[in-house]
């Protein structure tokens, strides 16, 4: 199977620098920060704002041979759907996934809207459904009071109503947090692909909620040693219930035409975010822990030249990885750099007649 | 003062013409149950769904004068928050009334949401909250929640939503929603809260519209019923000592001439399936007050489409060549825009106006009627309204 590329969509903020603070793209996110002086005319005015520059990063994308795009959804971000809906007709090829929380509302209301994204997209919308942010205080904050012991099985109620509505009629359903009666969509509105669900998390009640629902099931980044036990893991989990989902890996990357210039990059990112990362090992690793930014949110980020990268990433392949969900900042211009210099090496590592040859 | 003129957006479909039931334009057609996506001819897949002439309905109305529209919600329709952002790009003024039950989203995700939409298209987000018609579809919905608690839900909702839009911090402990500290973060923050347009007839709908709407939005009904009705809703309000703003949903079919009007009428009338007319005469479901009170205008025998005129120009059968509302207007130009400046003279600030097809009646309606509308501007010429 070939391998599929997904790029992060920026939703909360994204610049040149790594801190990404004072400015926003297309507009200025602190008024004592003004983009350009007194003496210099702004031409733009309000003409443009963030939203354009998530449409150039999806162009981007698109472009530069990325098979989808992810859009995260975070609580202090643009809402996720509504990115994922801008963005939709700006691309007639990218698969949308979109990252959501199940504390968003009804399931039968989700399922609806997503009848509409997938007649109007050709089915290229996909659903990351997620547990929502860790701390209580934060879900709060989100309007969820929900117990904490409740969260995944309130996710697991929500795929369960979801692929009713979606597949079936009279679809009937009474659980601790739906419920249905005679529901189902008809005519023109039924039989729309189900969204591919991805779920993620590395506990035992998530990795059997996952085996249960999941198509895709998302690790985090983490060393090729580490990611081979964790996707053994799962797919002993996966086979008690007799599925067998594809693994997909979040994982951030700094990738230059040699290891010296993404070494001199990653330490300017390191100076300009003002991480301090005392645990890198040593600058022979590829991998990186923690060298991130919030907004990304990979746990890890491989570094070095485009061919150590893209080597990295075959042998994560080789392990059993089929999906890509890749970061860098500015995610603009690195959208463009990794497919330009990193996806095809890639492809051709893991080109099944290619490995064959050898 | 000015009055507001939105138009609608067709989300379950349309044919072409009022006079014919076929062809349709979109896949949503009686007795469509096909398991492929029809083009846009009705057909087999030619290339376009249904957005890309959703797109030009769009595009029309804003070229040619309405506001934005109304995207309804149905169990048989698109979603209008779906539809809104993926038309944002492609529209420069048109505004996005969206309708939604509030019970359906958690208050933080829809003010996120909004914001974000807010964002994406320069503010042009609306809402028109709506609390459920009730009946067996509030459950096909997945919601169980009883009728009157559903417009304690609606105010609890929309105290929320307002109470965090500006950032909070804002805490709220209701029946329905909860939150601690919560609040839009920067940039959502800083968007312009939606206008609300809320529909309800009934005394709980009132008195949750009162605290929250701008625009208290009906159909049309009998002209001395709608102004007792906005007469009630504005008394209300005045007694919280706010001011609310009255809204006319009405389908219209305007023509050159009268006669042309309710040839059109008439020629759709006689199209219509003998068994849509025999379901027409049965039909009672649903708590919804404001479909019962429509319900109750059926004439007693129905023999031609002039059975359901019930005074000039006002036609009660629009129910039965498209789904949705039973009154509408018919007639020559100046005869539509005078009843409309008439419905002004009533208490209303705004119309949200139909006809089918959307496409090009947006620019028939937009050219012909609207400039003939004179709205709030005061003139002497306006005649006194009975």
């Amino acid at each position: 199977m070939a391998i599929q590329f997904y790029w992060q969509l920026p939703t909360t903020n994204d610049a040149r620098y790594g801190d990404a603070t004072k400015q926003r793209r297309g507009e200025s996110a602190d008024p004592h920060y003004p983009i350009f002086s007194d003496g210099v005319t702004d031409p733009r005015r309000k003409a443009f704002n963030y939203y354009d520059y998530l449409h150039q990063v999806t162009k981007a994308a698109d472009l530069s041979g990325f098979n989808g795009v992810q859009i995260p959804d975070y609580p202090e971000g643009e809402e996720s759907w509504i990115v994922a809906g801008y963005i939709a007709r700006s691309t007639s090829r990218l698969t949308l996934l979109t990252q959501f929380d199940a504390a968003r509302g009804s399931a039968v209301y989700a399922a609806k809207n997503a009848v509409s994204f997938q007649r109007y997209t050709g089915g290229r919308f996909s659903w990351q459904i997620t547990d929502g942010p860790a701390c209580g205080k934060a879900r709060k904050r989100a309007g969820d009071f929900a117990d904490k012991a409740d969260i995944l099985p309130r996710i697991d109620e929500f795929i369960t109503v979801a692929k009713g509505v979606l597949t079936t009629f009279p679809f009937n359903f009474v659980g601790r947090f739906f419920e249905v009666e005679n529901g189902g969509f008809q005519g023109p509105l039924s039989d729309r692909k189900v969204p591919t669900i991805y779920l993620s998390g590395n506990d035992s009640d998530s990795i059997a909620l996952s085996a249960k629902h999941a198509d895709v099931h998302i690790l985090n980044a983490q060393s090729h040693e580490d990611t081979r036990k964790s996707i053994a893991e799962y797919r002993e989990a996966a086979a008690k219930s007799g599925r067998n989902p594809e693994i997909a890996l979040r994982i951030d990357v700094l990738a230059r035409e040699t290891r010296d210039e993404a070494l001199f990059d990653a330490n300017r990112f390191l100076e300009q975010t003002g991480s301090n990362i005392a645990h890198v090992k040593s600058e022979n690793d590829l991998l990186w822990n923690d060298f991130s930014t919030s907004y990304t949110g990979a746990t890890a980020s491989l570094i070095g030249s485009y061919e150590q990268v893209a080597q990295a990433l075959a042998e994560y392949a080789d392990l059993g990885v089929t999906q890509f969900i890749l970061a860098a900042v500015p995610h603009f211009e690195e959208a463009y750099r990794v497919g330009t210099y990193v996806l095809p090496q890639v492809r051709s590592l893991t080109d099944p007649a290619q490995k064959q040859a050898a | 003062m000015t009055i507001d003129v939105f138009w609608r957006i067709p989300t379950h479909g349309e044919p072409s013409s009022h006079r014919a039931r076929a062809p349709f334009r979109g896949d949503w057609f009686p007795g469509n149950d096909s398991k492929t996506l029809a083009g846009l001819s009705g057909g087999g897949n030619d290339g376009f769904t249904y957005i890309d002439y959703l797109a030009e309905i769009a595009r029309a109305a804003e070229i040619s004068g309405f506001q934005g529209g109304l995207i309804p919600s149905f169990p048989n329709t698109d979603e209008p928050w779906v539809i809104s952002a993926f038309l944002a790009r492609e529209t420069k003024n048109f505004r996005f009334m969206i309708p939604f039950q509030p019970g359906f989203l958690n208050p933080v995700t829809a003010a996120r949401m909004t914001a974000s939409l807010q964002r994406a298209t320069g503010g042009r987000a609306l809402y028109n909250i709506i609390t459920g018609g009730g009946g067996p579809s509030q459950l096909w919905w997945g919601d169980p929640v009883k009728h009157d608690d559903r417009y304690g839900r609606t105010t609890e909702f929309l105290d929320v939503l307002k109470g965090i839009w500006q950032g909070g911090p804002f805490s709220y402990n209701g029946k329905f929603y909860q939150v601690e500290d919560a609040g839009l973060a920067d940039p959502l923050s800083k968007e312009e809260y939606p206008e609300i347009y809320f529909s309800g007839s009934s005394d709980a709908a009132l008195a949750s519209a009162s605290k929250h709407a701008e625009y208290y939005l009906s159909w049309l009904e009998p002209l001395d019923q709608i102004k007792d009705k906005f007469a009630r809703v504005k008394e209300r309000t005045d007694a919280l000592g706010r001011k609310i703003k009255c809204a006319i949903r009405v389908d219209i079919v305007a023509r050159p001439t009268e006669e042309e009007a309710w040839r059109e009428v008439s020629r759709g009338f006689d199209n219509i399936d003998p068994a849509v007319l025999a379901r027409y005469k049965e039909q009672n479901t649903g708590d919804s007050v404001g479909a019962s009170r429509q319900r109750g205008l059926r004439p007693q025998t129905i023999n031609s489409y002039k059975d359901f005129i019930i005074s000039p120009n006002i036609w009660t059968g629009f129910s039965l060549l498209r789904g949705g509302q039973t009154l509408g207007i018919v007639g020559s130009y100046e005869q539509v825009a005078e009843r409309l400046d008439e419905l002004v003279q009533l208490g209303a600030d705004a119309f949200i106006l139909a006809s089918t097809p959307h496409l090009e009646e947006a620019y028939r309606v937009g050219e012909e009627v609207l400039p003939l509308v004179r709205g709030k501007s005061g003139s002497s010429s306006l005649r006194a309204v009975a």
